[in-house]
């Protein structure tokens, strides 16, 4: 708390600062309120910091202060439904050479993995409201408590919103999506641009699931991204993503047992968009990993991998009015107990399958506003399908 | 943090209450020209010995660049905008000779997407004028408008294409790309052709004035509320007229 007070405040210096001649300080701030029926019994769309991502008030303030053309400061403040302030974004921006489109960024950096990450949200980049289940949908993985037994993980099938183990943390928390899109993490990222191409790589200290500002397990997570410009208007990339995710008391712990550490995360990831006129198409596949130490029976067939896929279109057929569509599908990988399912194969959590449909108003440049309906699908859990009504009001400036 | 929440929700909820760039009350409020035909017929009519109105405008206080957002989710450096564009200003006449409301022949201008910014920054133009956009990028670029003088979304097209808008009612139409938010610009629509926009020194030259008494206005992004204006007479033998404006 006490951070987000001072990088508030140095924020607001920033923006009372008289900027010399050549510098530049650029403030924007965005307010956004979404309305929506409660989804306390199937959790469909609840985020990393349980909120829901269909019935949630958002602030959000940033600003770059920019002293000369090759170094920025960028920063972005955020708090949801009223609650802590969180620098979702901090860090500073480095042109080595002004020739080059080369750019070194240090601090809570935007990930360089896929393409959803790094939109920004409520204005014009998240043509619906919710979120694509890779980026959101809570697993009932968590990096803090991992299951004993296979028989665990199949007891927490679509209970990823507060899931519970006997390894690790005992209380009850939150399971952790594919790629949160809700955190960003904190290291150290390259970017440049040749020609059609543009590579980009990361080295921080959480991972695509546990974005992380303080480490704890001591690992690294090494991300990168390819992506490639074949035609205007057509872009695709390919991601890949390994770091530790389990904090280091499991870590450790299976490294004891077992001589070696079993707690890593591995991702990859393609991407692609491609838009013409008044048409854009985008879609993502995830693929990820990830290593569980094994300490009871029956075991849990090591590694468990977790996919998913969207595909989301808008169309805008004036320059106010616009639809849009998403369809997305979450699966995974499967694992056998004994207790549960007779011993067969299951999935070790539930697979989800989502449509969301939408439509929107560009009411001024920076005013707009949209509603949507979401129908969801789980094979598993107390509520397995739910339809939500959802309508927002976004304004920047 | 609950003040610093007061604080965000305050910025937030201002741009409401602020008069948009793209909203009415500033389009209304510095709308160029006359459009009516009462305003026309007060004017001098067109008369074949003429003058020219010269002067500069200084802008300034131009200060930060408001029209670029932070651009947090970016991997790189974002395009700087050109800090001269601030001080493009339109000078124009508010009252104009008779005639000068006739019918032109069809008209075209060019507005280039180059660098990822438009160029000109600012542009004016008569009713019924037809603007290029050239796409002079490697990358796609999507032009639109919300402003009530001229809305338009042409959508996407690549580098080497071009589509054109034809800008058929009088007032300030703001432009913008919809894939690249740091790209604006201004297209000023006046209903005759007494207007001219200054140079990067800020200078500006009106010239075919007809003998007469004229209100001259100037327009600038920077202005928010009434624009300055002049009373200027061009004799009936012609001449130069110099008049200066500041902008602070």
């Amino acid at each position: 708390m006490n951070t987000a007070r001072r990088l508030a405040l140095l924020l607001l210096l920033f923006c009372l600062r008289p900027a010399p001649a050549a510098a530049q300080v650029t403030v924007s701030g965005e307010a956004t309120a979404t309305l929506g029926a409660r989804d306390e019994s199937a959790f469909f769309n609840y985020t990393d910091y349980e909120h829901n991502a269909l019935r949630m008030f958002r602030v959000s303030l940033s600003g770059m202060w920019r002293p000369v053309s090759r170094l920025a400061f960028v920063t972005e403040l955020r708090s949801e439904d009223v609650q802590r302030v969180i620098p979702y974004a901090l860090y500073v921006r480095v042109r080595p050479w002004a020739g080059r489109a080369f750019d070194i960024q240090a601090g809570r950096i935007p990930p360089v993995f896929g393409a959803f990450g790094r939109r920004s949200y409520g204005a014009s980049e998240n043509p619906l409201i919710g979120y694509p289940l890779a980026y959101q949908y809570l697993t009932s993985l968590r990096p803090n408590a991992v299951p004993a037994s296979a028989d665990d993980l199949l007891d927490m099938r679509a209970r990823g919103w507060q899931a519970s183990y006997p390894i690790g943390a005992k209380d009850e928390a939150p399971g952790v999506p594919l790629v949160t899109a809700y955190r960003w993490d904190t290291g150290v990222q390259a970017h440049a641009v040749a020609g059609r191409f543009a590579l980009s790589g990361a080295v921080t200290i959480g991972t695509l699931s546990n974005p992380r500002v303080d480490d704890d397990n001591r690992g690294r997570q090494l991300s990168g991204r390819v992506g490639w410009t074949p035609l205007p208007g057509l872009a695709v990339g390919a991601s890949a993503a390994r770091g530790e995710f389990l904090t280091r008391g499991i870590g450790d712990a299976s490294e004891a047992i077992f001589g070696h550490r079993s707690s890593g995360q591995q991702a990859l990831g393609v991407d692609a968009e491609y838009s013409r006129d008044h048409w854009i198409v985008r879609g993502e596949l995830i693929h990820n990993r990830w290593q569980l130490p094994v300490f009871g029976q029956p075991v849990i067939e090591t590694p468990i991998t977790a996919t998913a896929a969207f595909v989301e279109t808008r169309y805008r057929f004036t320059p106010r009015y616009f639809a849009a569509a998403r369809a997305d599908r979450l699966t995974f990988s499967r694992i056998r107990g004994e207790a549960n399912f007779d011993g067969q194969p299951t999935p070790w959590d539930a697979p989800v399958t989502r449509i969301e449909l939408g439509g929107g108003l560009q009411i001024l440049r920076n005013l707009s506003a949209r509603a949507v309906v979401q129908h969801n699908w789980r094979d598993a859990g107390r509520v397995r399908t739910r339809t939500f009504l959802s309508g927002q009001v976004a304004v920047w400036f | 943090m609950p003040s610093f929440v007061v604080v965000a929700v305050v910025f937030a909820l201002s741009a409401l209450s602020r008069p948009s760039a793209l909203g009415p009350a500033r389009e209304a409020a510095t709308a160029p020209g006359p459009t009516s035909d009462a305003a026309t017929a007060r004017g001098p009519t067109i008369a074949a010995v003429t003058g020219t109105i010269r002067g500069r405008v200084e802008v300034r206080g131009s200060g930060g660049v408001r029209e670029v957002r932070p651009d947090p989710g970016a991997l790189g450096m974002t395009p700087m905008p050109d800090p001269r564009d601030r001080r493009r200003s339109v000078v124009y006449l508010e009252t104009a000779p008779r005639g000068a409301f006739d019918p032109d022949e069809a008209r075209r201008a060019r507005m280039d997407q180059r660098n990822e910014r438009f160029v000109p920054h600012v542009l004016a133009v008569t009713a019924g004028t037809w603007v290029d956009f050239p796409n002079g990028d490697k990358t796609y670029h999507n032009v639109f408008s919300l402003s009530k003088a001229n809305e338009f979304n042409l959508g996407r097209y690549p580098a080497g294409r071009s589509k054109a808008e034809r800008f058929e009612r009088p007032g300030i139409v703001r432009v913008f790309c919809e894939i690249h938010s740091h790209m604006s610009a201004f297209i000023v629509v006046f209903a005759h052709r007494y207007y001219a926009v200054t140079d990067d020194d800020g200078r500006y030259r009106l010239e075919g004035v007809p003998p007469g008494t004229y209100t001259l206005a100037v327009w600038n992004e920077t202005i928010h509320g009434d624009p300055p204006r002049r009373i200027v007479t061009i004799g009936e033998s012609g001449g130069d007229v110099e008049v200066d404006f500041t902008i602070r």
